[in-house]
């Protein structure tokens, strides 16, 4: 078929028509495209990219059975934008209805709302009877949307008060600032991730790549065992309510890995309210309480002059009918003593018969078995906040220092590190480190450092005496039926404004079964009202808890076949 | 001769215009798939990200249910329940014969 010149002329018509209107688009489109690449590009990731912080999640803290001690859970935080600062004021009316919160902190949100400030907190960490209540506001008001929630992690202490000193706590932003929490926060709080996602016209995400991949914290695992924790906890406690004392401490630990098994100190605080909690609370005893030892203190002379072979055990020493004078100064036994012998001198706790112990070890070889004791150092348990004790370099020893060092003053000490001089007798003479940490993420730790600092003889020389100080001499309450008990008592006066007052503090060491050690404890009360003796004070408390543990960690007691029957 | 030539030309343009439209069909389709898989993944990533919440809370109950204090409470105040003392442990033995 011939096209006409008219049917011709249309078609051409048509045909530019058709190429004018697909010019006209690839033209738009190359602008578009090409020349408003950048424009268009920024448009568009306006209106549908977004970049997303991720909050990592902190890691749980367990004891050495696996029992949470501290988790964290997501939670709502609740804020309002200020546009409207009617609006905002009636609204927060409502709020307050659903919502627990301070009359200050009412006020603060009030003025600010007041103030015109634009984004305003109005409770952080909500609990979940709140979120709900606050989402029915929200739904129901006209102005709902002045109302926005952030999505936060809140940590939880199920166990409440228990090893609270250990734990610590964190703040509001999740930050560590006590205990295992900020010691370790680096590896348990883990790292923040960024996420770009697409959404649509109704925000809804439809794509997503991340920028950087968020990193939970790592979980912990604590040698504390929260049973045995909690139940020395209690009757540290009551004990400490009983003398009216000011704080006290016990700390057990498993004499040969050197793993604590429970550290108590008292009075104590919630982790959850650390940020409300006056700092007296906070202080963890058993690492930061400084005090002279007293004559706790005597097994490091005792052991010292054992190992140097100064003296041996049943040797004898003038006490001089309880009033020895060394230059210028005046020793002091509780009971007069003519003579005792060396095993008698430590059984007995004498003042006298130590001074006469040191003076014939000389300061060089006392000091020398002091610094391998690791008294002047931190133990590196690592908690934040111990203290490394004092102990005065040799050079600064004056002539009386040998006579005080002897029956534990002129030195100050924390209780773990009284601790660990308790569990040198205990391995036989190793120093071990204590250590809290069982497991970090999946990686088990290895087990503490030992060091050998008195030779197995004079160990086991230590231990006959100190078991005697149980069976016979000032430790006699600490004795259980059928359970060999070795200890030392001590009572030590504690300085007030430069001078040693009549204040005291009471404690006790030991370990038990003597003869193959399980456990090693130190329990400590400061400033004990009536009663101050270490022996009255602090062995009986020891021997509480010890009949705990042993039911607790299966180990009985030997009753003569009465408690055994054999099948 | 030339009408045949015509029509095979015509036949390679419609052909052509319907691989492109496949293409661009395919293309198309396979992107809204893309998308809707988006979807249904965030959906997913949603779901799970609740359920871990979830087990999250649900630990931290069951570990504030385990609290000691509570525990000891209820067994000794409802349940009337008392510390045994050591030496009301007795230790079976198995001798063998």
């Amino acid at each position: 078929m011939k096209m006409n010149r008219n049917e011709r002329n249309r078609t051409f018509v048509i045909f530019m028509f058709f190429v004018g209107w697909i010019l006209i688009i690839v033209f738009t489109l190359i602008k578009t495209q090409v020349f408003n690449y950048n424009r268009y590009l920024t448009r568009i990731k306006a209106q549908s990219h977004r970049i997303l912080s991720l909050n990592p999640k902190r890691g749980t803290i367990y004891d050495c059975n696996g029992e949470v001690l501290a988790i964290s859970v997501k939670t709502k935080s609740v804020f309002i934008s200020n546009k409207i600062q009617q609006e905002s004021a009636k609204l927060f009316a409502r709020i307050q209805k659903v919502i627990s919160i301070s009359r200050d902190k009412k006020k603060f949100i009030e003025n600010r709302i007041k103030r015109g400030d634009g984004f305003i907190w109005i409770k952080r960490k909500l609990r979940d009877s709140e979120y709900a209540g606050l989402k029915r506001v929200k739904a129901k008001s006209a102005r709902g949307s002045i109302i926005g929630f952030v999505d936060e992690y809140k940590r939880i202490y199920p166990q409440q008060e228990t090893a609270a000193h250990i734990l610590g706590g964190v703040g509001i932003d999740e930050q560590g600032l006590a205990g295992i929490e900020y010691a370790f926060d680096d590896l348990i709080k883990g790292k923040g991730g960024q996420v770009e996602v697409l959404v649509d016209a109704r925000r809804k995400i439809f794509n997503y790549q991340y920028l950087n991949h968020p990193v939970s914290g790592r979980d912990i695992h604590l040698t504390i065992d929260s049973t045995a924790q909690f139940f020395i906890e209690k009757e540290l406690k009551n004990l400490v309510r009983h003398f009216r004392a000011k704080g006290g401490s016990v700390i057990v630990m498993d004499s040969h890995e050197g793993s604590v098994i429970a550290m108590a100190s008292y009075p104590t605080y919630k982790p959850e309210r650390l940020s409300h909690t006056p700092s007296r609370f906070l202080k963890n005893y058993s690492i930061s309480f400084l005090c002279d030892p007293g004559s706790t203190f005597k097994i490091v002379l005792a052991s010292s002059a054992l190992e140097n072979r100064i003296c041996y055990t049943e040797q004898i020493f003038d006490c001089y009918n309880g009033s020895y004078q060394i230059f210028n100064r005046q020793i002091l036994d509780v009971h007069a003593f003519n003579k005792l012998s060396f095993e008698d001198i430590i059984i007995k706790s004498s003042n006298i018969g130590a001074v006469r112990v040191g003076l014939r070890l000389g300061k060089e070889k006392y000091f020398q078995t002091i610094s391998d004791f690791g008294f002047g150092h931190k133990t590196g348990i690592g908690l934040p906040a111990e203290e490394s004790g004092i102990l005065n370099p040799l050079g600064k020893w004056t002539r009386t220092s040998i006579a005080s060092l002897s029956f534990g003053y002129e030195i100050s000490v924390t209780p773990i590190q009284m601790l660990r001089a308790f569990n040198v007798i205990a391995t036989g003479g190793y120093l071990v480190q204590p250590r809290l940490l069982k497991q970090i993420g999946s990686q088990v730790l290895s087990q503490s450092k030992k060091q050998q600092v008195l030779s197995q003889s004079t160990s086991q020389k230590m231990l006959s005496i100190m078991t005697k100080v149980v069976e016979l001499g000032t430790g006699k309450q600490s004795k259980i039926e059928g359970m060999t008990i070795a200890g030392k008592t001590g009572t030590a006066r504690k300085i007030k404004r430069g001078k040693y007052e009549k204040i005291y503090v009471s404690s006790f060491g030991g370990f038990f079964p003597a003869q193959d050690p399980v456990v090693t404890m130190y329990v400590i009360i400061d400033e004990p009202k009536g009663k101050y003796y270490g022996g009255d004070v602090a062995a009986p408390l020891f021997k509480l808890i010890a009949e705990r543990l042993m039911i607790y960690l299966e180990i009985f007691p030997e009753l003569d076949g009465r408690n055994e029957i054999r099948i | 001769m030339k009408s045949q030539k015509k029509q095979s030309v015509s036949g390679i343009f419609i052909l052509v215009t319907f691989m492109v439209f496949i293409l661009l069909f395919t293309y198309s389709s396979l992107n809204l798939k893309n998308i809707d898989y988006g979807y249904k993944m965030q959906k997913l990533i949603q779901h799970q990200k609740t359920l871990m919440e979830e087990i999250d809370k649900l630990r931290a109950n069951k570990a504030k249910l385990l609290n000691l204090d509570r525990i000891e409470k209820v067994v000794m105040n409802q349940l009337g329940y008392r510390y045994p003392k050591p030496e009301q442990f007795i230790k079976i033995f198995e001798v063998s014969k």
